[in-house]
């Protein structure tokens, strides 16, 4: 029998699997964090599909860090002036489009200090490689998240022959199965996918791990606290860019 | 303990008591939703803000149930029917001019129910949502951090006919370092709380002899046609 216990269970050895073999990369993740912070940096984060999830949990609430800029599709109808039938035209699927990747780049105020962080759980699909492609060869520090698992089951896809991880300055592995779903049922299908929830600790894990350290080093905490007048001068301060 | 363990034990413990302190009204909405999906009805999803996070968890996933739909604002904007800045203020949520826009936004059924998913439980657009859907004979569940709805005196419940918490202090800090309050735990466990969700969905058809509706994994051959089976009798009320 299948039930939330089942879940429950498995979900826990999990975090504790992830937890025990990435805590050495999230600690570079958030040293990287760290330098791109203290140099006046943002952190732009891009993730195709669920994947963007990351970027959302670790925003926009009391207790998060301003300097996270999320990459998204949909800034290309609000900021490109693609028009929304294009973007959603289902027999044409826009992410797929050639050079789509440099499109969306080009859309923000990228400066040196930047880094990347880049989303994918099967590592394969044309748009996250090339943003992490760009990202490197613009001399940005790139951080990939995905599944080891899977993206190792799949073929590459990408025109380089390469997948998402090894374009990996620092490579964090969500620990999560091939085909994200955890449990195994009866039948062909696996129920409970896992990746939402591993990737959030990661980003928050991280997230509280980088505030610790920029504690520590004394510099000016950009973290918002609740008070109007302090979280006001930090969003202005980040206007445009995060 | 160093936080970024502190974080991920807090989450297992949270968890583990989601699970013990709820179990049985996780059982009892799974119930709802199942029965809903039997009778050829899909879960409308609603999420406030953050409340987005849950929605996505049960949207379209490989290894989820297939009739759940998320009614995201950000397609009322793509659409033209509210700005950005709507939405980014939170002023959509508390303005309830949009509410005819919303529904004419959204193909929706009379078999349909309601999840919807407010860590305050208070805003106008979403406890109108509720009172219309109860008006109308259809079933609300919601998802609230009961502690941020008791402290601010939310009314959503008032239309629920179920609810599930999102166990999170009020308001939502994961932990301070030297007095500053870093991070929060109200989506994870939410989707935490979504992922049991779909096991006892799971649940709910297999115990009755029935296949229950999971979409499958790309990396699974004929997963494309299989998932397409699933979705197509709904037409737009689920993609």
């Amino acid at each position: 029998m299948i039930d939330a216990r089942t879940f429950k269970d498995e979900i826990t050895v999990l975090l504790d699997q992830l937890y025990d073999s990435q805590k050495d990369n999230l600690e570079l993740m958030a040293q990287a964090f760290r330098k791109c912070i203290e140099e006046d940096g943002v952190v732009h984060v891009f993730g195709s599909g669920h994947s963007v999830g990351l970027g959302i949990d670790i925003k926009d609430r009391v207790g998060s860090l301003v300097p996270i800029h999320i990459m998204e599709m949909a800034d290309f109808v609000t900021k490109g002036g693609i028009p929304a039938e294009e973007f959603m035209d289902p027999k044409n699927i826009f992410e797929r489009k050639p050079g789509v990747a440099q499109k969306l780049y080009d859309l923000y105020d990228i400066k040196p200090q930047d880094i990347f962080v880049v989303i994918s759980n099967s590592g394969i699909n044309g748009i996250v490689i090339d943003i992490a492609d760009l990202a490197k060869k613009n001399g940005h520090k790139v951080i990939i998240i995905t599944s080891m698992k899977h993206t190792l089951a799949e073929e590459p896809r990408h025109p380089s022959g390469k997948k998402l991880y090894e374009f990996g300055d620092i490579v964090v592995d969500n620990c999560g199965p091939h085909g994200d779903a955890l449990i195994q049922t009866d039948g062909v299908a696996k129920v409970c996918s896992v990746s939402s929830i591993c990737n959030n600790c990661i980003a928050q894990s991280v997230a509280a791990r980088t505030i610790e350290l920029l504690e520590e080093d004394g510099v000016e905490l950009p973290v918002l606290n609740g008070n109007e007048e302090h979280d006001t001068y930090l969003k202005k301060k980040y206007e445009g860019r995060a | 303990m160093d936080v970024m363990k502190r974080y991920f034990e807090l989450i297992k413990s949270t968890v583990n008591d989601t699970y013990e302190d709820q179990k049985d009204r996780i059982r009892e909405v799974a119930g709802l939703f199942g029965d809903c999906m039997e009778n050829g009805g899909v879960v409308q999803l609603f999420g406030v803000r953050h409340g987005e996070e849950f929605m996505n968890e049960l949207n379209y996933r490989a290894g989820g149930i297939a009739p759940f739909h998320g009614l995201k604002l950000r397609d009322m904007m793509l659409k033209n029917m509210i700005s950005q800045e709507d939405i980014d203020s939170g002023a959509i949520y508390s303005d309830l001019s949009v509410i005819d826009r919303f529904y004419d936004a959204f193909e929706m059924d009379d078999r349909d129910m309601y999840c919807l998913v407010s860590f305050y439980g208070n805003e106008p657009l979403t406890v109108e949502i509720a009172r219309r859907a109860r008006e109308n004979g259809q079933k609300v569940v919601a998802v609230v951090n009961k502690k941020s709805y008791d402290a601010v005196g939310g009314t959503l419940l008032d239309y629920a006919d179920a609810y599930l918490d999102m166990a999170s202090e009020e308001p939502d800090i994961a932990m301070t370092i030297n007095d500053v309050k870093v991070g929060q735990i109200s989506s994870t466990v939410s989707n935490v709380i979504a992922q049991m969700l779909t096991a006892e969905i799971y649940d709910y058809f297999v115990s009755r002899g029935k296949e229950a509706p999971v979409l499958l994994s790309a990396n699974i051959k004929g997963s494309d046609v299989h998932n397409n089976s699933l979705t197509d009798p709904y037409g737009r009320r689920v993609r």
